[in-house]
């Protein structure tokens, strides 16, 4: 028996990847990465040996070819044999068919190339797709599938979240993730919601307040009554966005898949058709080199679509491996396609536009005379020394800039899901002092004092922090910072790509409308639920094509939706960053306008190849088919518009 | 009726009989196809040369009786033929094992969340069997219950009988079938090369005797028992041609 339990998930979320067993020893897993791109490159070898060899030494020759068979051809066949037992005729059953009836024709060399060629663009495919297949493991991987639940007498004991019924009372430990939704029923801590909406700014919750289940509980432990089954939890919801948004995506690749299969299943048809008409209409014989057999597999060889199949694959990887050297990852060309159409890209706010890290803009005394404002923010600081979330970092970073002194602290303790109290020695007296949010600071003071803070909290739109020493008030009021260059980026989309561009959040309207005005965006949707953003970019996808960028769970959902889906990768939680088509890996704006341009130029090459290969095929298929081109140079003419089309895609590789 | 009986899941069966069909079913999906050839590159290096020398000593007895010319050249071309079956078929059942393994764990995923209480039985019944009762026997299933990953992991472990971890991949596998193939081959073509019939089959007994005992320290069978019945099923199987040949000569 292995030690402790064995994480199954990423397993079954790969669709049983064979790297991933869960049987295999550890040391043995190596053996099964890239294992189709592995085989593919040895075909390729055995090709090249192959080829050189059939000048001067044809058993070898033969017998390396018999190599690229076996290596890239039988997994071809197989897949092929199931596509003919599920009645789809597509490409690839076109493909494999045409080079096993190669080998008839004495053209084995062509039809091995046509298949090394299939496998190495299936392999490339693998690997690409292989990266977004474990959607939505990251996302189980933080719900956690049990919970301690709270019995009679105060034992707690470990039950499955699928069993846990709603009334049933939980206990959420300091460093947990909130495992159900619920309402607190005993304790105060502090919450962060980072991995649901990217807010990396603690939230205190006390008797009463909501939870969602994938929130990070951060200081205290809570007794919490859950409200909601798992399967309808708020982490369980978005995964079932996620899935709908996902399944109802990839248009393009059913009319590219309706195509091939009537492609496929024309020219087999003609082909056979020929070989069995031609004797009638030409006076030929069926067999013999003139015969209408050869022609007919002369035919189905030409016409088969060696240069379509790498016409879009080698375009969109070659834009792809340039977007990877500039820190975009492109999950597959569709994304090009989709963000090469859009007329309008909207942003999240916190963790997209703005950095997600709080700066303390402002330290003011708003209520009485005890103490004075330097002396204050040392006192602000030293306390907030004793913490570890994001407003205790921006007061010690504000008060180290303005070169504040630590003061003389006593008797300093964290109160969990307030702030902080301690001791404090002022004119020769000794001050209780208290740092945290309102509701902490508001039972202490005169109504006056409560009164003028409220006043202060109502006239900022951003979030604050209060200070109390003795009967003196003070307030930190943060912001989230923007992003660099964001305005040189929206107005390159704006004016250079003619783009509209919007702000959805989920913030309040004048924090909203504030960040709007900074980075000149055009329209603001504020206050939005998940399922609110959701709604707004499916109809707005639905009359434009709409990309959406954004960083937090809340974003998933939407992000998945929109016509393209981009996420921040370094902020960026990992459930948006596997909802979403392109990531920026260095959470740097300013390259959508770039990747922009990229898939206009990506679609350009990918029209230019497939009429490039579409044009030699009609050239070069009907000749063969009437004896006035002989097959060695039909299969030149096919091979050498292959080869153009490959290089033409190896322009998109420049940055 | 049956306390089991009532559930599809035990297909009329009591939970009991239900495991003992279950690891039944385990143990076939964690054998190859042919048999009990257990997962590992040294065993598949041992078993391949093994084979390899039986094969390559057969094939010399006859050629040596039948007076067949090019005999070296032969047995060199038998022995790439046979690298290539011994290497590519050795892989192909590692395949074939952890394909059916792979189906095996995706069925009890799926009976874990689909027949919760039924699998809930089958652990009680388990555990019961390792003599916990009454309360300690409903916490610690409780506890198992209580973690899909666990539960998953427990009822493979103990109710197929397969050991997570503890399967090579069937390339690794393929490679050590690979060697053992070379070394048996090489060792029986030398010898054949030196001292013709006498020499293959001093080679082919070296290498059954070194690749026998190999074999028995990885699995853990008694050695010298392992080493008698191989060389007793090696020598009726070359006995056999060699003595029908002789006869066939008058």
């Amino acid at each position: 028996m292995t030690k402790g339990p064995y994480l199954f998930d990423e397993f079954f979320s790969s669709d049983m990847n064979e790297s991933l067993s869960p049987f295999l020893t550890s040391s043995s897993k190596w053996y099964s990465k890239n294992l189709q791109l592995r085989a593919s490159l040895i075909a390729a070898v055995a090709l090249a040996l192959a080829f050189a060899l059939s000048f001067f030494h044809k058993p070898l020759s033969s017998f390396f070819l018999v190599i690229v068979y076996f290596f890239a051809g039988t997994k071809a066949f197989i897949d092929t044999i199931e596509d003919i037992r599920n009645f789809e005729i597509n490409i690839d059953v076109l493909m494999t068919l045409a080079a096993f009836l190669s080998v008839l024709i004495d053209s084995a060399l062509e039809g091995g190339l046509l298949l090394v060629l299939f496998s190495l663009s299936g392999a490339m495919e693998q690997v690409v797709e292989r990266k977004s297949q474990s959607a939505l493991y990251k996302l189980r991987q933080i719900t956690p599938n049990f919970a301690y639940v709270l019995a009679e007498r105060g034992n707690v004991y470990e039950k499955s979240i699928r069993e846990i019924e709603i009334g049933t009372k939980i206990v959420i430990r300091p460093g947990d993730v909130i495992p159900l939704d619920g309402v607190v029923r005993q304790g105060t801590s502090f919450v962060n919601l980072v991995h649901l909406t990217g807010e990396s700014e603690p939230i205190s919750k006390k008797e009463g307040d909501l939870l969602q289940a994938g929130s990070r509980n951060l200081d205290g432990s809570l007794v919490v009554e859950v409200l909601k089954t798992s399967a309808e939890s708020t982490l369980s919801r978005i995964i079932k966005l996620i899935n709908e948004a996902q399944e109802t995506k990839p248009r393009v690749q059913k009319v590219l898949d309706r195509f091939s299969r009537v492609y496929a299943i024309t020219i087999i048809c003609l082909s056979f058709f020929f070989m069995l008409v031609l004797p009638f209409l030409l006076h030929i014989t069926f067999t013999g080199h003139e015969g209408s057999i050869y022609r007919g597999l002369a035919f189905l060889i030409a016409a088969s679509p060696c240069a379509i199949i790498i016409a879009t694959p080698t375009a969109y990887l070659s834009a792809i491996s340039a977007c990877a050297k500039k820190g975009i990852l492109l999950k597959g060309g569709v994304s090009l396609d989709a963000i090469a159409k859009c007329t309008m890209i909207a942003f999240d706010k916190t963790g997209t536009l703005t950095t997600g890290n709080l700066t303390c803009t402002e330290f003011k005394k708003i209520y009485g005379d005890s103490c004075d404002e330097k002396e204050a923010l040392s006192i602000a600081a030293t306390l907030e020394h004793y913490a570890n979330h994001p407003i205790a970092k921006a007061i010690t970073t504000y008060a180290a800039e303005k070169e504040i002194l630590l003061h003389d602290i006593s008797s300093a303790k964290v109160v969990a899901g307030y702030g902080l109290e301690g001791k404090v020695s002022i004119q020769g007296k000794v001050q209780q002092v208290f740092i945290g949010n309102p509701d902490y600071i508001i039972p202490k003071i005169s109504p006056a004092a409560a009164k003028a803070l409220q006043a202060a909290i109502a006239a900022t739109p951003f979030p604050i922090c209060t200070l109390l020493i003795h009967s003196s008030i003070f307030l930190f009021v943060f912001v989230d910072e923007l992003r660099p260059h964001i305005l040189q980026t929206m107005d390159s989309l704006r004016k250079e790509h003619h783009m509209q561009v919007l702000m959805l959040t989920g913030d309040h309207e004048k924090s909203a409308k504030e960040v709007a005005t900074h980075a000149h965006i055009d329209k603001v949707y504020y206050e939005l639920k998940p399922e609110d953003k959701l709604r707004i970019v499916s109809e707005l996808a639905i009359t434009h094509s709409l990309a959406m960028v954004g960083d937090g769970i809340n974003d998933a959902p939407a992000l998945a939706q929109a016509t393209v889906g981009i996420s921040m990768g370094q902020i960026g939680s990992d459930t948006a960053i596997d909802a979403s088509d392109i990531v920026l890996l260095k959470d740097d704006l300013s390259l959508i306008a770039w990747v922009y341009s990229k898939a206009k130029k990506t679609i350009s090459i990918v029209k230019q190849n497939l009429s490039l290969a579409l044009g030699v095929i009609c050239l070069v298929t009907t000749p063969a088919l009437l004896g006035f081109i002989p097959l060695w140079l039909a299969v030149i003419l096919h091979e050498g518009g292959t080869v153009i089309v490959g290089l033409n895609s190896l322009r998109l590789l420049k940055k | 009726m049956e306390k089991g009986s009532h559930y599809q899941h035990f297909d009329g069966k009591s939970p009991l009989e239900h495991l003992k069909a279950a690891r039944k079913k385990g143990l076939l999906a964690s054998e190859s196809v042919h048999g009990v050839e257990p997962s590992g590159a040294i065993i598949a290096a041992a078993d391949s040369a093994r084979e390899a020398a039986v094969f390559l000593t057969l094939l010399t007895v006859a050629f040596t009786f039948l007076q067949i010319p090019h005999q070296l050249c032969l047995l060199l071309l038998f022995s790439s033929m046979l690298f290539i079956w011994k290497t590519c078929r050795s892989a192909l059942w590692g395949w074939s094992r952890l394909e059916k393994i792979h189906r095996l764990i995706s069925q009890e995923k799926w009976e874990i969340e689909h027949h919760r209480e039924q699998e809930k039985e089958e652990l009680l019944e388990l555990y019961q069997a390792k003599g916990f009762k009454d309360k300690q026997l409903e916490e610690v299933v409780e506890v198992l219950m209580a973690d899909d990953n666990r539960l998953l992991q427990v009822m493979l472990e103990e109710e197929l009988g397969l050991s997570l971890g503890s399967f090579e991949h069937p390339l690794r596998q393929c490679i050590g079938a690979g060697i053992g193939v070379l070394v048996g081959a090489a060792a029986c073509v030398a010898g054949f090369w030196l001292y013709h019939l006498t020499g293959t089959l001093l080679s082919a007994s070296l290498i059954l005797v070194i690749a026998t005992l190999v074999a028995a320290k990885q699995i853990g069978n008694e050695k010298i028992k392992s080493l008698i019945w191989a060389l007793a099923n090696a020598a009726v199987s070359l006995a056999l041609p060699y003595f029908l040949l002789k006869a066939l000569q008058g």
